[in-house]
């Protein structure tokens, strides 16, 4: 009954969705687009590196493109408002949504949201956000080796702070597990800041934490010492700090957070393209760069098709381990 | 010298002229809602939290605290001149205030009011500024259990001491508990009573919450009680207080100062409590007790100076543990975290504009407080026409727009409806709000504070007791409960002996 009225709920809400969009009607090529203002849609609470990311480009469109172009922050009920939004939204380009990998994509394998991580299309990476598992200055691990040893031997006695369930620190956490026979405990605080505070009281052994501006600045100070990175490749900002690859775990290489740009299914390809194109110069942008943080953005533009090519990759691992 | 330095950072934002601007607005829209009848500060926060959502964090909150102990400058207005207490902290007031107006002393009440609320005000502020980053930097280290502990105090003590009925609030927090685990668990990550509605994947949402129980509840229930239509009054002629009403409650004034603000830190300590207690003290040690109730000027102004001071220290426990230790702050703890925010022992750090912007804007806010109340009191009295049949409409349109620009969701603006029906029928059997949204926002930290202790002692609960901070506030707490129970079964023995 309820769900029927939840349906019915959505289905009001997604037709008074395409009302409002009704006059946008024909198609317009590449070469004129955009002629009118466009839509950024972030799932997050203004603030934030999400927030950042779509704010920072969304006014390189506006300077490049010569049309206002307006962020929505659209938080709550774990960003599907804001994919449903874009879905129910014209493939006509005037509607962009943050895309946070792997949150957009974990959740439709978690929750039954009405939408699958195909129904949009990637236009590309903005920020690319590694993790790293880090111990406190006093610990008695001093090396990633080390703290993996002394886990294998006592399985479960050594904690890991994560930011929250099913974010991909914990899942790695997880399949450190069961791919490799290393047990952690992990335990989920709440973002960076509850994870810091529990590191330096000393209440947890390490974190596996989003290598965001303020951890760096904790890792700069000493307060913490990164042990493992998980990227494919060491982060050049953490270039002393081996990756999880390097140390044998060969697969664990899925916790980095990349946040793009996405469009409905169907917008043309030109139109799309254009994004993508306009993204990709705004990235080289110095003052974009400043913005955004430079040790974010990947050495090399990760395209449309690259992007989707690794969030396919994070829905074929993880969706095994969430469907248990 | 931290304190110095971060004091005047915080200077430095108050001063900005935009948070100056929001400062007074803040206190005079305190003042004008503890004016009219009807409308509480809780309500009002409530209902004016969306207006917040774009301002930066420090500004939101530097309104939202203006508003807060701003209306305890302005809910004696009423009660001193009507016998009409805005909410429950003004009911004490109206002990003696209202036999002043009686004896045509209802300026020397108001006078002498306003000035120990700006007394209390003051020194709660001062003892803020050196007390909360001693605390916040001895709370840093504080883990899972510690929170865990927290959290239990804070909920035990505020179905305690928060009103009439133990049992009613235990109820009320009971369900505030139920509704907080609605949404993903925190640590498996599958979804708790959704019933399939995507719109809950993320929980409900504190902001409709907030605002259906407090501010669609209020004004519902006062329409019907009819409490909206006010008289005029008469002219106030004289707003000094003499020479002898000073002596008399100099050292009043002062003893409320202290007490309200110790008082204050304690969860559910803030408000009706402190003024309750100061009130008590002052006609304990009273040469003559009987003129209490009788207009009695230093009972009048200890207990308003009380209300003042608790209000302002009440931000303690908020701004260096990210525990509300009232209904009012648990609406600014829900602000901040709209705010992206996250308040704990962080804060004073990590946002050091929020922390130290707030504390300084209170100066101001005080200062401004006594300067509305004392030249200005006469507009206020104004406010006393306003119609309940047009601000009632007012409020509720408000209120619509309000939520749905949260996050542009109708589904909230249902939440509100439901929950706004939800509050006006728990006021009508006496049930208060205050315990359901205090504990639906202690819920969750309590819940994943649980589990994390649980989850880093491997399973084993000794370790909220073997943990010296958490093991001494636990050990309290038992003391707490065996003291209520062993007085409970007194009671009832004595009701039976008496009825043998």
């Amino acid at each position: 009954m309820v769900k029927r009225f939840g349906l019915l709920l959505l289905a009001v809400t997604l037709a008074l969705g395409l009302a409002s969009c009704g006059g946008a009607g024909e198609q317009e090529s590449a070469e004129d687009f955009p002629s009118d203002d466009m839509d950024v849609v972030v799932p997050y609470a203004p603030g934030g590196p999400t927030d950042l990311a779509a704010r920072t480009i969304g006014s390189y469109y506006e300077e490049e493109f010569d049309e206002t172009v307006v962020v929505e922050n659209e938080p709550g009920a774990s960003g599907t408002m804001a994919m449903n939004e874009l879905i129910s939204s014209e493939p006509d380009g005037y509607t962009v949504k943050l895309i946070a990998a792997p949150a957009t994509v974990v959740v439709p394998l978690v929750e039954d949201v009405g939408y699958t991580a195909d129904d949009f299309d990637t236009v590309g990476v903005i920020t690319v956000v590694p993790s790293v598992l880090a111990v406190g200055s006093d610990s008695p691990y001093e090396s990633a080796e080390e703290f993996l040893e002394a886990a294998e031997e006592s399985p479960g006695e050594l904690s890991v702070g994560t930011p929250g369930a099913n974010t991909s620190q914990s899942l790695e956490m997880q399949r450190l597990d069961e791919e490799y026979g290393v047990e952690v405990t992990t335990v989920p605080f709440e973002g960076n800041t509850e994870m810091t505070s529990a590191l330096l009281g000393g209440n947890v052994d390490a974190i596996m934490i989003n290598a965001s501006e303020d951890v760096l600045a904790n890792i700069e100070a000493g307060d913490f010492v990164p042990l493992a990175a998980s990227p494919e490749e060491r982060p050049d900002f953490l270039s002393d700090t081996p990756t999880f690859r390097e140390l044998g775990y060969e697969d664990l290489t899925l916790s980095t957070s990349l946040f793009g740009f996405g469009v409905p299914n169907d917008t043309p390809e030109d139109i799309t393209g254009k994004l993508e194109d306009t993204l990709r110069e705004a990235l080289e942008d110095p003052e974009v760069r400043e913005q955004l943080g430079e040790e974010y953005i990947a050495d090399e533009f990760i395209d449309a098709e690259e992007f989707r090519e690794q969030l396919d990759e994070i829905v074929e691992v993880y969706e095994p381990i969430l469907s248990e | 010298m931290d304190i110095l330095q971060g004091l005047m950072g915080g200077f430095g934002v108050a001063f900005d002229p935009m948070n100056l601007l929001y400062v007074f607005l803040g206190v005079f829209i305190g003042t004008a809602i503890g004016v009219l009848p009807g409308l509480g500060p809780t309500a009002t926060i409530a209902l004016l939290l969306p207006l917040t959502f774009g301002l930066p964090a420090e500004t939101a909150i530097i309104m939202l605290a203006g508003i807060y102990y701003g209306s305890m400058y302005g809910g004696r207005i009423p009660a001193i001149l009507l016998q009409l207490p805005g909410d429950a902290t003004a009911v004490v007031t109206t002990f003696d205030g209202y036999p002043m107006a009686q004896q045509g002393r209802a300026g020397p009440a108001l006078g002498i009011t306003a000035i120990g609320g700006f007394i209390g005000g003051t020194i709660s502020v001062i003892g803020l500024t050196l007390f909360a980053p001693v605390l916040a930097s001895f709370a840093v280290n504080f883990g899972p259990p510690e929170f865990m502990a927290l959290t239990v105090v804070g909920l035990l003590l505020i179905t305690y001491l928060g009103s009439k009925s133990i049992w009613k609030s235990l109820v009320a927090a009971g369900f505030g508990l139920l509704l907080a685990t609605v949404g993903q668990d925190p640590v498996v990550g599958t979804t708790r009573f959704t019933f399939g509605v995507t719109e809950l994947l993320d929980g409900i949402s504190f902001v409709p919450i907030a605002m259906g129980l407090f501010g669609v509840g209020e004004i519902m229930y006062n329409l019907e009680r009819g409490g909206w239509t006010t008289s005029a009054t008469s002219r106030i002629a004289n707003i000094w207080p003499s020479a002898a009403d000073w002596a008399q409650s100099r050292l009043a004034i002062l003893r409320g100062a202290v007490i309200g603000f110790f008082i204050g830190i304690l969860p559910g300590g803030g408000g009706v409590v402190s003024s309750m207690v100061s009130y008590g003290v002052e006609k304990r040690i009273a040469r003559d007790p009987d003129r209490f109730g009788k207009g009695a000027i230093e009972g009048l102004s200890t207990t308003e100076t009380a209300d003042n001071a608790s209000s302002t220290s009440a931000f303690i426990p908020l701004l260096t543990l990210g525990i509300p230790p009232n209904p009012v702050l648990a609406l600014l703890f829900g602000a901040l975290l709209i705010q992206g925010i996250t308040p704990g022992p962080q804060l004073i750090n990590q946002n050091p504009e929020v922390f130290w912007g707030v504390i300084a804007s209170m100066y101001i806010g005080n200062l401004l407080l006594i300067l509305l109340n004392l030249p200005l009191i006469g507009l206020f009295i104004q406010l006393l026409r306003v119609r309940g049949g047009i601000l009632a409409p007012l409020a509720l349109m408000l209120t619509m727009v309000g939520v749905f620009s949260f996050q542009n969701s109708t589904f909230d603006m249902w939440l509100v409806l439901i929950f706004g029906l939800v509050g006006y029928l728990m006021r009508k059997v006496g049930f208060e709000a205050g315990p359901l949204v205090l504990a639906f926002v202690l819920g969750p930290i309590m819940e994943s504070a649980l589990r994390q202790s649980l989850l880093i002692s491997n399973g084993d609960p000794s370790i909220f007791f073997t943990r010296p901070i958490s093991g001494t506030m636990f050990a309290v707490i038992g003391v707490l409960v065996l003291f209520s129970i062993v007085q409970f079964f007194r009671k009832r023995s004595r009701h039976v002996s008496d009825e043998g």
